[in-house]
């Protein structure tokens, strides 16, 4: 029987050492695969985020102000605006050595962060052109007044592209010394299977804010999930194939916590950012008004350096470029770097091809 | 020769995983219904195949695990890709966005029913009801949103002081210097 089972398999090649070299390491690695796999399970440890000390400088409401000083060898402080909603702002200070915000401060940069916070039901009618006109504006100024410096960067990343440059254009008294869009949308329509979900033939923003006062955590995660369905899979194909080594289980727990924190947007939020955004696309086409002013792209004249990801499937390249175009500097830069629209400023990718590039050009014209 | 073998096989793989993926958006498109077998069959014996070639050819790459990983991660980029394009029609789009039109459209009167009903107990009971936390809740807002107004008001009205300020001393300055002036003979200035 034993025999019979031999002659119906192929047959097998003599193993070379070098085969055999390889099968005793992946034997070792299976070892400690399990023994990192049963501590993930058995003894899960909950990863510490955000290690750069920091200061908080204002608050209004849920939102707040941070400041990650450093040794301000660079004259001109960072003002870092990211996303409202959808995830936390952690992810820009994730861990030791795999941080933005540490490799801005160790090179010099004063930081300052705003973090938006996590909005409730009572927010609900929280619009977009309040926080553009009200509450960014404020943060700004504080992170001014506490800088002591004359003028300020501002990096808008992600949909904080869309809202910064909206406050700068309609605040020209904001002393702005440079700004950077990373992977944020700006011509809404190149912007990939969001744009198409959510055009107005098939997308009833009115009828969602409506019924459901505002979007759930819960709706905003589907969304994204649905955008990368093979993401979940190929994440834990890489995690079990680099579960022997101890700092990927490190980096993977911790942005593990952050990728499955959603948020849920304030319903009036949503509605604007949606239509006037997603389905008219006013930013670009010169259309938008906030507070009664008119939101003119061609107004911010400071060098602007816009920053693409190659596989951003969520602010696609063809989106984020043509704030070159639209503003009225002489000095402007696009640039686009590998990985999609996390890793271009997360991760091991981002700490050697985007954070030295964007600091760069930023410290030479700071 | 064993890379190249790796390579090939690879390659090969890499093709038909693209293939038969896009064969499976052609087929959504057209509005077939999908066959789980035929679904599934290229793949597997493509994997069955190239396994059976590896192990057989004479010279496979020393590193099988990685070989199998590459295979893996080239299966997952074809069908991420594939999916983009199917999830990237209109049909999609049109599918998708009735079906949560359908969720609301039946959440919205039990949501609603169960609101009134839980408003109704709480009352009862004498209990605040989440309506009336929020509603307290949207009114501290506005009041800190006034007293941050008021803030920034008194911010302005501090740096329109001091800027006054720096104008009185200047004007100050200015009438020193015209006293001075008008102070010194004549002959003096001369």
């Amino acid at each position: 029987m034993k025999d019979e089972l031999f002659t119906m398999m192929p047959e097998m090649p003599p193993l070379s050492p070098e085969m055999l070299a390889h099968l005793k390491e992946e034997a070792n690695r299976n070892v400690l695969r399990m023994k990192h796999f049963s501590e993930m399970i058995m003894n899960p440890k909950e990863p510490e985020v955000g290690p750069t000390p920091r200061e908080e400088i204002y608050r209004t409401n849920k939102s707040r102000l941070w400041r990650y000083e450093s040794k301000r060898t660079i004259k001109t402080p960072l003002l870092f605006v990211p996303n409202l909603g959808i995830s936390r702002p952690y992810i820009f200070d994730l861990m030791h050595k795999g941080s933005f915000i540490e490799h801005m401060t160790q090179l010099g940069f004063d930081f300052y962060l705003v973090d938006w916070g996590v909005f409730g039901p009572e927010d609900n009618d929280l619009t977009l052109e309040h926080a553009v006109t009200r509450i960014l504006p404020r943060l700004a100024r504080k992170a001014l007044e506490s800088s002591g410096a004359s003028e300020m960067s501002v990096l808008g990343y992600c949909m904080g592209a869309p809202l910064s440059v909206s406050f700068l254009a309609t605040h020209p008294e904001f002393p702005l010394k440079n700004y950077i869009n990373m992977a944020g949308p700006i011509d809404f329509a190149h912007v990939g299977l969001f744009g198409l979900w959510l055009d107005p033939r098939f997308f009833d923003a009115d009828k969602y804010v409506d019924t459901l006062g505002s979007i759930p955590a819960d709706m905003v995660k589907m969304g994204f999930k649905l955008l990368k369905p093979t993401m979940d899979l190929s994440t834990s194909l890489n995690l079990w194939w680099n579960l022997w080594n101890p700092e990927y289980v490190a980096g993977f727990n911790a942005l593990n916590k952050w990728a499955n924190e959603y948020l849920p947007f304030p319903g009036e939020f949503f509605r604007q950012w949606v239509k006037e955004f997603y389905q008219q696309n006013r930013l670009i086409k010169g259309e938008l008004v906030m507070a009664g002013r008119p939101v003119r792209l061609e107004r911010i004249t400071c060098p602007v350096l816009a920053v693409g990801a190659k596989e951003d499937n969520i602010a696609p390249p063809g989106c984020v470029r043509p704030l070159i175009d639209a503003v009225g500097s002489r000095d402007k830069e696009y640039i686009e770097m590998p990985g999609g629209h996390i890793s271009l400023i997360a991760g091991r990718g981002a700490s050697v091809h985007c954070w030295p590039k964007v600091a760069a050009w930023l410290a030479e014209r700071s | 020769m064993a890379d190249n073998v790796s390579q090939q096989l690879l390659e090969m793989w890499k093709k038909q995983v693209e293939e038969s993926s896009q064969a499976w958006v052609k087929m959504l498109g057209q509005g077939q219904a999908v066959d789980p077998q035929a679904f599934w069959r290229p793949f597997m014996d493509q994997g069955m195949a190239a396994w059976s070639k590896v192990m057989t050819q004479g010279q496979p790459s020393p590193d099988l695990m990685g070989q199998w990983k590459q295979f893996l991660d080239q299966w997952i980029a074809a069908w991420s890709k594939a999916l983009e394009q199917a999830m990237g029609t209109d049909a999609f789009a049109k599918a998708m966005g009735k079906q949560l039109e359908s969720v609301l459209n039946a959440a919205n009167p039990v949501k609603k029913a169960a609101e009134q009903q839980i408003e109704a107990t709480l009352a009862g009971l004498g209990v605040p009801s989440r309506s009336q936390v929020i509603a307290l809740a949207k009114h501290v807002i506005q009041l800190e949103e006034k007293v941050d107004d008021i803030a920034d008001r008194m911010e302005s009205v501090a740096q329109l002081k001091s800027a006054i300020y720096g104008l009185e001393g200047r004007l100050d300055a200015i009438l020193k210097r015209l006293t001075d002036l008008t102070a010194t003979p004549k002959e003096e200035r001369a």
